[in-house]
């Protein structure tokens, strides 16, 4: 019996109280007893919630009946006290739905107290189970309406792959309604790169998984969803089941995607004063040469000139002729310089060809480099992948920076290598800023150095540079979205952020060491055998 | 410079500073008929250099180049020889202002890529002006 007190109503008639109701002080309680007079007022404090027991005692059982009839209603124990032993009338309380009926016999009233207890420890035993059933349904709705409701796709199996739960989510995305994929065998749902399924691996391993894999969706595609997934222990540390969580991440690729090509189209515009200048360079040699190349031309026509001269002279034979337009063809020879001429413009075209050159390579190297990759890992090169990005960043650099290129002989990679280029290049602008930062004006120059290496299983990529260095504090933060430590308008903020994320989407690493006014190296780390998901 | 008789017969001295030999390489071609004694360096170094051991009238310099940049340079050039007429010849005129142009004393700048016939006009009337 719990601890409250007990609550006992008994209704009974008459005045005072009745000496055989001394046996309800001796329950082994603390115990109330509220006295009501009639059959009103029985029902009236028979319905206060601490109630446990009504007691009707043998001077009532006159107006008894119906008050007996809608306690029952109420679900309370009534207990009849009945002024001698009769079988016949107990039956006809029990058949009215009383508890308990006790007779007041030999002056014995242990038996009213052992039939009052046992009602009220009843009576409490149902009502804590009533509000625990209460609880659990309402639990059970809760999460039932959070399951649905989330904005995830979840899923749990029981210890043989079965499909328990589906939300409306994890339909969508699965294709088939919710409830027809319950008791669905879902062992080999969401294969791995080997593919093993994740909630085996789960069930059998008890693998926690959190990240991205695919799945086949609705229209048969390969769909990119985030999946987490995790067993369910139960007692003992047996796995019984397993969760997975999981988001449809095809329109946050195509955000990704747009970032990336928009980040790409920013670092371009950083780049464009520098290409500019690079082509200025030469279509400024260019220019000036062809100008002075048509010059030699009118030179050379002259010169052209003097020639027929002379050899109408030689063909009409008038030797005094010939001298004359010889001279003539000397004179001007000598006023042109036609040997210098002559030398000189084949150098101007050299050094024009060789500019023109130079364009075309700047040109294709930038177009290359606003290239977007196709939907498929392709097969590459990285030290090209790293070189013709140098080459393009090195124009804006050139004046204050010395480029080391250290590559080591690469195995191809499959990979995205429009993306890794981009890594690349915002590895070299950040390297060359922080160089910037450093030397400022001061005529002083910083070196980067490209370093390419050939691991056992991976291939590394390291960008150094002698700048200025990133803050311990800052440290922990340069790869958070939108942290920037450049001027406003110099960086986004997302440059190192869509290279993690690019690293990661290779299934590689990007880490970074730095000590104040020394310098930054930037490892990049690319597994060989990479199951590239970008 | 004032000491120099620049009216004489000797031809007006130009320095000529640009990181890109190519560039050096077709400035003297297109100057060549100008009637100029042409030097040229490849770096604002080299220009110092020469200016040490040579008398110049006039140097064109380009302005972003490794060490030091033109303006840097035409700065150490005023303060050494004030009378040597100073110019630039750059593709990068949104990192040059007016009054920093103003500040340095030059009297052109010239953007790549020029224009040949406006160039020697310049650089002809740059030299008159000093001569006179």
């Amino acid at each position: 019996m719990s601890s409250a007190a007990v609550h006992i109503v008994l209704f009974e008639p008459g005045e005072g109280e009745p000496g055989w109701a001394g046996a309800l002080g001796r329950l082994g309680g603390e115990a109330r007893v509220e006295i009501a007079r009639d059959a009103d007022a029985c029902l009236t404090v028979a319905r206060a919630p601490s109630v446990d027991v009504v007691v009707v005692g043998p001077a009532a059982v006159q107006a008894a009946p119906p008050v007996v009839d809608s306690l029952c209603g109420l679900g309370l124990p009534v207990v009849v006290v009945l002024a001698a032993p009769g079988d016949a009338e107990a039956l006809a309380w029990f058949r009215r739905g009383a508890a308990d009926c006790v007779a007041l016999a030999d002056k014995d009233d242990s038996a009213l107290a052992l039939a009052v207890r046992d009602q009220v420890s009843r009576r409490r035993a149902a009502r804590q189970r009533d509000a625990a059933e209460r609880r659990m349904r309402a639990l059970e709705l809760v999460s039932e309406s959070v399951i649905e409701n989330m904005n995830s796709a979840v899923l749990v199996v029981d210890a043989k792959g079965r499909v328990v739960v589906c939300n409306g989510p994890a339909g969508h995305i699965l294709g088939r309604p919710a409830e027809s994929l319950v008791g669905h065998e879902a062992r080999d749902w969401f294969p791995d790169a080997r593919g093993r399924g994740m909630i085996a691996r789960s069930l059998d391993e008890g693998l926690r998984f959190k990240g991205a894999e695919s799945c086949f969706t609705r229209d048969g595609a390969n769909a990119p969803i985030g999946l987490s997934c995790a067993p369910m222990v139960g007692g003992e540390g047996r796995i019984e089941g397993a969760v997975a969580t999981f988001q449809d991440l095809t329109e946050m690729r195509q955000l990704q995607h747009q970032v990336l090509q928009s980040e790409k189209l920013a670092s371009i515009g950083q780049l464009a004063a520098g290409v500019a200048h690079e082509i200025n360079n030469p279509m400024g040699f260019i220019h000036a040469n062809l100008f002075q190349m048509a010059e030699y031309a009118t030179d050379l026509r002259q010169v052209w000139q003097r020639l027929e001269e002379l050899q109408k002279a030689v063909d009409g034979g008038d030797a005094e002729d010939v001298r004359h337009a010889s001279g003539r063809l000397a004179e001007l020879s000598a006023e042109l310089d036609v040997p210098f001429l002559l030398a000189d413009l084949a150098k101007a075209v050299r050094e024009s060809q060789e500019g023109s050159e130079r364009i075309r390579h700047i040109v294709a190297d930038l177009r290359e480099f606003s290239h977007q990759d196709t939907g498929e890992p392709v097969v590459s090169d990285l030290n090209q992948c790293l070189d013709s990005t140098a080459n393009i960043v090195w124009t804006m650099m050139k004046h204050i920076v010395v480029l080391e290129r250290h590559y080591e002989e690469l195995p191809p990679l499959r990979c995205y290598p429009m993306q890794l280029k981009q890594v690349f290049m915002n590895l070299l602008v950040n390297a060359y800023q922080a160089i910037e930062e450093k030397v400022g004006s001061s005529g002083e120059t910083g070196r980067i150095a490209l370093r390419t290496r050939r691991r056992e299983q991976s291939i590394e990529v390291s960008v150094s540079d002698t700048g200025a260095g990133i803050e311990a504090a800052d440290l922990d933060r340069i790869f958070d979205p939108f942290f920037t430590t450049k001027g406003v308008g110099t960086g986004t903020g997302l440059g190192l952020s869509t290279s993690y994320g690019i690293v990661q989407r290779h299934g590689g690493t990007l880490e970074v060491e730095s000590r104040p006014d020394k310098g930054t190296s930037f490892h990049v780390r690319l597994p060989l055998a990479s199951d590239a998901s970008a | 410079m004032s000491s120099r008789a620049l009216a004489s017969t000797k031809p007006p001295v130009l320095l000529i500073v640009d990181d890109e030999a190519r560039i050096l390489s077709a400035l003297k071609r297109a100057l060549r008929r100008e009637g100029y004694e042409i030097l040229t360096a490849t770096s604002p170094a080299e220009a110092l250099q020469i200016l040490e051991q040579r008398p110049v009238d006039l140097v064109l310099s380009d302005h972003k180049m490794p060490g030091m940049n033109g303006d840097q340079l035409l700065e150490e050039v005023a303060r050494r020889c004030p009378g040597v007429v100073r110019m630039l010849i750059t593709g990068w005129t949104q990192e040059l202002s007016p009054g920093r142009l103003e500040e340095l004393g030059v009297r052109a700048l010239i953007t790549k890529p020029w224009d040949d016939a406006k160039l020697k006009q310049t650089l002809r009337r740059a030299i008159e002006d000093a001569e006179r």
